[in-house]
């Protein structure tokens, strides 16, 4: 609706202003030569009003558009020599085309009046559009309401221009007189507030000045050539008294304004560039801010640093020396070569006292030796700590050319752009960082998943033989392994290992490893030849640097016997009758030998079983838990413990010692995982009844070849 | 974490490297780097000073494979000397006793290597 109105009374005016044009062409035309006050009145009134329809009309019109003080200064010096032209060749042209114009306008025929007429109408739409802009100008960037002050010009305007009908009575001339005269002070009054030169930058405002000048003389030479006495004024007389009137109050208006504003911009060009890099910090502060809360990128981030420290201190170049794993390296260079900056970096670096400075400090080549090697002439430096936590990071650097130095404004900008730049740039590191540990964490979750996939869900129960299982990962998932194998009705067989390394590439290997003792313990009746073959297959996926330590057992429920290989494993703990003996048989770990060393070596031992035999199964998790000084736990307090509480069941034994284990390690991450397998052999009791374990003896050192 | 560094001192035809600290999966990279920078100087008779080392871990004992091979292939051999009773015991329990010769101290890990040098010429 707004819309559609604002379109109409647009048009109304437009067509307003056309119809008081056709009515005033007449009305020249019918009644051009009468001289009497009453058509002199209703001629003035049609002219002002096609005039004030004219500059309503042109308000709507160009309302719309972005004004630029500048552009509009530019017009109303267009719009001078345009009139300008007109003035100083109205005169001859006239002449040399209609004869005598000045005689002729005294009896007007229908040409004079035609020509009068376009003339006339002309000069209305040039002062229009002058008076427009100048209104443009007068409401630019004011901060107080001040349409009161303007409107009380215009209305003196219009009474003075109207008092021109009194011409013809020179005794009245003084009317006239007052109203320019009040006019003319109310012009001064308000163009002294010329608020909008201070948002220019200098070199505007230096184009401002030669312009001011120039069009202030446009105006004076306008508003002389425009007396009476010429033609322009002659037939401008003859159109309308009140148009000249105005065009001269607003050739007057010109001459004060711009004269004022001469002297306004000669007055703001020596602070011009202070305010200019006042304006530019400003504003660079402000984007920096927000730079610190959007920027995530380390590299990008640096980037900008170096991109808004050259505006800062109107620098020609700028980039930061940032130290990393104790290495120190130019970066985000801004308008220098990599050559110069390392050059000038190391000097720089060898200049300043890396604790003691905390604020920007300025330096210069004068007595830098290397000066020759630059490929451009950067002469002075202003260098400012990147700073932490009080920890001096970097140093952000910018350079000048040439004779150009660093002053104090340029420095305390620094400083505070420094600032900023260190806690933007910390934050970013620290969003890196904690994506950088996400994505381990993730990583490490996912190997912990597979570890748990890998590893028997729950203990098998047997008969024979109470089993006790705990497994607890470290956070960094050590690729421990333990599983059991039902080979038979009466052989039970079971493995613990530990792949080197950690993480991910540990979870696989213990994938492989499960895959590998699950169809070698189908295929393959002793431990001994399952680890050997293990060792072939590890053989074709273990780098050189990965290794697996191993154990594989192998109970024969029917005979009561245990046989045992070991791979580099820890020993097999069988604790009988409260004594610990640790079962250890020769062997190299699997992947770290693929000859016939690895087979020679490997021996297996067999050990027949008693009533209450507990076989301890471990990975190094246990002895190598460390507590705040970095102690072990260690195999002797482990064994204690086991000893303490062989009597008890798997699960409490089991359980105890885990808690021990807890306690020794509480307050320090767990740095390796923790497996514990528990094996409480009971006797197999015969259907005769008979026991069979009064015939056995432990017989730890036989070897089966 | 713990610190670790490595030093290397030339004593004729062989080189000693120091190990100092804690050896394991975050420190393993620098060692290596000793390493390599020895082979790359065809520097092969090697004897290893564990005499300041604290501790050792199953990715610091890798760092030997993954050399060893090599070392060999030029006649030459890495040797390891001066081990605290726990340090051995980890490389005791891999079997390692039986892929490398251990010393009690540096000096005849060294004359080892010169016996040998003195036996082929």
């Amino acid at each position: 609706m707004n819309f559609k109105n604002a379109n109409l009374t647009k048009s109304i005016k437009f067509q307003a202003f056309v119809g008081f044009a056709i009515i005033l062409f007449f009305f020249k035309l019918i009644f051009g030569s009468v001289d009497a006050v009453f058509f002199r009145i209703l001629n003035e009134i049609f002219v002002i009003l096609t005039a004030a329809f004219f500059i309503l009309y042109m308000f709507d019109f160009i309302r719309t558009k972005k004004i630029n003080p500048l552009s509009l200064i530019m017009n109303i010096g267009i719009l001078n020599a345009i009139i300008f032209a007109l003035i100083s060749f109205s005169n001859p042209i006239l002449n040399w085309i209609f004869g005598n114009v000045k005689e002729r306008l005294t009896k007007p025929d229908l040409i004079i009046s035609i020509i009068s007429f376009l003339y006339g109408f002309l000069f209305i739409s040039l002062v229009s559009y002058i008076f427009f802009t100048f209104k443009e100008l007068y409401f630019l960037k004011q901060k107080k309401n001040v349409s009161t002050h303007f409107n009380t010009m215009i209305i003196f305007f219009l009474v003075a221009s109207f008092a021109s009908v009194l011409n013809p009575y020179p005794e009245l001339n003084y009317i006239k007189t007052t109203f320019v005269i009040i006019s003319v002070i109310l012009i001064i009054i308000n163009s002294i507030r010329i608020s909008w030169i201070a948002f220019l930058v200098k070199k505007e405002k230096v184009t401002l000045l030669v312009l001011s000048v120039v069009i202030f003389i446009l105006f004076i030479v306008n508003l002389a050539n425009s007396s009476d006495s010429q033609l322009h004024g002659q037939v401008l007389l003859n159109f309308s008294t009140s148009l000249n009137q105005f065009m001269n109050l607003m050739m007057i208006y010109g001459i004060i304004y711009f004269g004022i504003l001469f002297f306004t911009t000669l007055f703001h060009i020596p602070t011009a560039e202070a305010y200019d890099r006042k304006t530019q910090e400003i504003s660079s502060l402000q984007y920096f801010s927000k730079l610190i809360t959007q920027v995530l990128d380390f590299k990008e981030l640096s980037e900008t640093v170096t991109e808004i420290a050259v505006k800062v201190c109107n620098s020609d170049a700028s980039w930061i020396i940032w130290t990393e794993n104790n290495e120190t390296n130019p970066l985000a260079n801004k308008n220098i070569g990599i050559i110069d900056t390392n050059l000038i970096s190391d000097y720089i670096l060898s200049k300043i006292m890396k604790d003691t400075d905390t604020k920007t400090i300025l330096l210069n080549l004068e007595k830098f030796e290397g000066k020759g090697k630059l490929a451009e002439k950067f002469y002075s430096f202003a260098v400012s700590p990147l700073k932490t936590h009080n920890e001096v990071k970097g140093y952000l650097v910018a350079a000048k050319k040439n004779d150009f130095i660093f002053d104090d404004e340029d420095k305390n900008a620094m400083d505070t752009f420094s600032d900023y730049a260190s806690i933007a740039m910390e934050n970013s590191r620290l969003l890196e960082e904690s994506i950088e540990k996400e994505r381990l964490e993730k990583e490490f979750d996912v190997a912990r998943e597979i570890q748990r996939k890998i590893l028997p869900s729950k203990n098998p129960e047997l008969e024979s033989l109470s089993i006790s299982s705990v497994f607890i990962p470290a956070f960094e998932v050590g690729g421990d392994y333990y599983d059991f194998f039902e080979l038979s009705e009466n052989k039970f067989g079971f493995v613990i290992a530990d792949v080197s390394g950690k993480g991910i590439s540990a979870a696989f290997i213990m994938a492989e490893l499960k895959g590998i003792f699950e169809s070698l313990s189908k295929t393959f009746e002793t431990p001994k030849e399952i680890l050997v073959k293990a060792n072939e297959i590890l053989h074709r996926t273990l780098d050189r640097k990965n290794f697996v330590s191993a154990a594989y057992g192998v109970i024969d429920i029917d005979k009561e016997t245990l046989s045992i290989s070991r791979a580099g494993h820890c020993p097999v703990l069988l604790i009988r009758n409260h004594i610990v003996q640790n079962i250890r048989p020769s062997g190299i770990g699997l992947g770290l030998n693929f000859t016939d060393h690895f087979v020679n070596t490997l021996d297996e031992i067999q050990i027949n079983l008693e009533e209450d035999d507990l076989i301890v199964l471990y990975t190094d998790g246990i002895t190598e838990a460390k507590n705040i000084r970095l102690d072990d736990f260690g195999s002797i307090e482990f064994e204690k413990i086991l000893l303490e509480n062989s009597d008890k069941h798997v699960d409490e034994i089991s359980k105890k010692v885990i808690k021990e284990v807890t306690l020794f390690s509480q307050n320090i991450s767990q740095h390796d995982d923790i497996t514990l397998v528990i094996l409480k052999w009971k006797q197999k009791l015969n259907l005769d009844g008979e026991n069979k374990w009064q015939n056995s003896a432990p017989q730890l050192q036989t070897k089966v070849k | 974490m713990a610190e670790f560094s490595t030093s290397v001192a030339d004593k004729g035809e062989v080189s000693t490297i120091y190990l100092k600290g804690f050896l394991d999966a975050h420190t393993a990279p620098m060692l290596e780097n000793t390493f390599s920078g020895l082979v790359d100087n065809k520097k092969y008779s090697i004897v290893v000073n564990f005499k300041d080392l604290a501790y050792i871990s199953s990715a610091g004992l890798g760092v030997f494979m993954a050399f060893i091979e090599k070392v060999r292939e030029n006649e030459g051999d890495i040797k390891l000397s001066a081990m605290s009773d726990k340090v051995y015991n980890i490389f005791d329990l891999l079997g390692f006793p039986l892929l490398y010769e251990i010393f009690k101290t540096e000096e005849e890990a060294i004359n080892k290597f010169r016996e040998n040098k003195n036996l082929e010429s």
